[in-house]
């Protein structure tokens, strides 16, 4: 229902903004900062997958970002017809599929590795591998010349907009929705909760951790696919920790295993940022770059005074499984 | 040989500067099981310290200059724990956790906006001639102030075993670290065990932020990127452990020097943290942690 209620806004508002109607309401900068939070949403709601749902903490996130982004990047310059060889709307689709399903395939593909290194680790000793492959990913792309290396990939065709990142993010928290409602979630849930009880009925943790980490990075190569199509230019540095950082502060605003959560916690964090930088830019210039400040302090106040997030772990209602179903 | 026997220096001192780090990171994590990602931005603060110090008090000799910069130093470590960490203690260990990252944040971004966002170097303090002895015995070029930095780290490093080891509130802290809950009931002060030892890692930090600058240079980011290279030495120590720690620090400086120097520099983070990766496979724990065992 609100799916499709927020469907049903997002074409004619990617429309009219094309189209430079009522310029002074909805204006590109806007549309940017929705096409923001909705990338936003899949990188925090796939994390939330791990780390609220499974109860790991992972800390390498915006690696697998980077993964995708690189893929897309490669798939739409090299490999891909320019759009303009293609019908209009048709051709655009076509090669988003295609370059977002490579850069979830790849994504996915690592994940899976990685959580096949990772199986045996848990608590603090994932939370420093995860960091680490992180760092070696990034550390790897910078040491790849095709890819532009230290100096950032440029020239991406920009075939994301905002009814794309849109459909995208839906489709994501759809499917999470399902699978955490699933017999597949409840491991999850199970695994957090007690992981001996959990083995003793008959999960094995090794296959459903490696399950997790292959679809949270799946949908985080995604998020990265539609973030390179959309900025154009994208660099390794900025997929490393400071990025998954933000992810996970983002994470943490909303509450843990929560879709609802993480959807609050982007909106909210990224509303705040840019709020604070036009009224610090509008009545104390000079003041403009303290907002820096401000974000860690909100953070940490947060966390001293409401430790589970601004929702816990509630979900709103048009992300609850039907009753009786 | 003499170019080995130079790198071998340079390896030592880079050591030592993480051992300094590591040594906070371990302590901390040994008596409350938190990783304090904060960490790495105290030293960057130590060294910043000690670059206010030596600019605005120039008369100030070296040896008065770094207990003072250790000294306010940890007067910020206990700080950030009595305002952040202390009302967390019981909570959530991933509240915990985020909080220190919040406070890292912080601290990066406050120098940043103080200070300004350049690399500096500290003024040299101490002497840069070659050491002579090592020059016509060993033929290695090694100065005066990278061996000082050395021996300085090791004694700091001494005295920090003899006091967790040998004194009262040594054994406090290992008590804290055996068993969190039975400690106060045999009338320790459980508040008071925990800021000290945030006060000896910080100011330890703070020595190893200063010699940083001596050294190399600082700026307000290098938290980040050292602090998790003093976090992975600690860990592949053995996390909780003073003595792995230190021979963790002097293995990874020591592989990396060899990097540099042998393979390319670009390749210096993607192998430390490999060897990390590499290492926890075999040693789930570290080289001198102890396993835990999880219980039904």
């Amino acid at each position: 229902m609100v799916c499709t209620l927020i469907l049903a806004l997002a074409l004619p508002l990617q429309l009219s903004v094309d189209a430079g109607l009522f310029p002074d309401v909805l204006n590109p900068y806007y549309l940017h900062l929705l096409t923001i939070i909705g990338m936003n949403i899949i990188l925090v709601a796939s994390l939330n997958l791990l780390n609220g749902y499974l109860g790991e903490f992972a800390l390498g996130h915006a690696g697998f970002m980077a993964v995708g982004a690189y893929t897309a990047a490669l798939l739409a310059t090299k490999a891909l017809p320019s759009a303009a060889a293609l019908p209009p709307v048709l051709g655009t689709c076509i090669i988003l599929v295609v370059t977002l399903g490579g850069a979830m395939l790849m994504a996915a593909g690592i994940g899976y590795l990685i959580g096949l290194v990772t199986f045996k680790t848990v608590g603090d000793y994932l939370a420093i591998i995860t960091l680490g492959f992180n760092m070696i990913i990034v550390n790897a792309i910078q040491n790849l010349d095709f890819v532009g290396g230290p100096r950032g990939f440029t020239g991406i065709p920009k075939n994301t907009n905002f009814l794309a990142v849109a459909v995208c993010a839906l489709l994501t928290l759809g499917l999470l929705r399902n699978l955490i409602q699933s017999s597949f979630g409840r491991v999850w849930v199970s695994i957090r909760e007690n992981a001996i009880a959990a083995e003793l009925m008959g999960v094995s943790i090794a296959k459903a951790k490696n399950w997790a980490f292959t679809i949270a990075a799946a949908f985080a190569g995604l998020a990265g696919g539609l973030w390179a199509q959309n900025q154009q230019f994208i660099t390794p540095r900025s997929f490393d920790y400071i990025k998954t950082t933000e992810i996970l502060v983002m994470l943490y605003l909303g509450g843990m295993a929560s879709l609802s959560g993480s959807i609050l916690g982007v909106v909210a964090y990224t509303l705040l940022m840019e709020l604070l930088r036009n009224l610090l830019s509008a009545f104390a210039p000079q003041l403009a770059e303290w907002r820096m400040l401000i974000s860690p302090l909100i953070l940490i106040v947060i966390m001293l005074t409401r430790q589970t997030g601004l929702l816990g772990n509630r979900e709103w209602r048009w992300l609850r499984p039907r009753q009786g179903a | 040989m003499d170019t080995i026997i130079q790198q071998l220096f340079n390896a030592a001192q880079l050591g030592a500067v993480y051992a300094l780090i590591a040594l906070g990171y371990s302590m901390v994590y040994g008596i409350i099981r938190l990783i304090n990602f904060a960490h790495g931005d105290i030293f960057m603060l130590g060294g910043f310290i000690g670059l206010l110090l030596t600019t605005r008090f120039g008369w100030m000799p070296f040896y008065l200059l770094l207990p003072l910069a250790m000294l306010l130093t940890a007067l910020v470590g206990v700080a950030i724990e009595r305002v952040a960490y202390r009302r967390l203690r019981n909570a959530q260990r991933m509240s915990v956790v985020i909080t220190t990252l919040g406070v890292g944040i912080f601290l990066e971004n406050l120098v940043r906006l103080t200070v300004g966002p350049e690399t500096r170097q500290i003024p040299a303090r101490l002497p840069s001639a070659p050491v002579v002895w090592l020059q016509q015995h060993l033929g290695a070029f090694v100065t005066w102030d990278k061996l000082l930095i050395i021996l300085i780290s090791l004694a700091l490093m001494a005295i920090l075993w003899l006091v967790v080891n040998r004194t009262l509130i040594g054994t406090a802290m290992r008590a804290v670290a055996d068993n969190k809950d039975a400690v106060p009931l045999m009338g320790v002060n459980l508040n008071l065990v925990i800021a000290v030892t945030f006060a000896i890692g910080s100011a330890l930090a703070a020595a190893g932020g200063i010699f940083y600058g001596q050294a190399y240079s600082i700026d307000p980011y290098m938290g980040i990127d050292l602090g998790w290279k003093a976090f992975i030495a600690a860990v592949i120590g053995g996390i909780g452990s003073i003595e792995g720690a230190v021979l963790g620090s002097f293995l990874l400086a020591g592989v990396e020097v060899i990097t540099v120097a042998y393979l390319s520099s670009n390749l210096k983070n993607g192998i430390a943290f490999g060897l990390l990766i590499l290492l926890l496979l075999v040693w789930p724990w570290g080289i001198m942690g102890k396993p835990t065992l999880k219980k039904v």
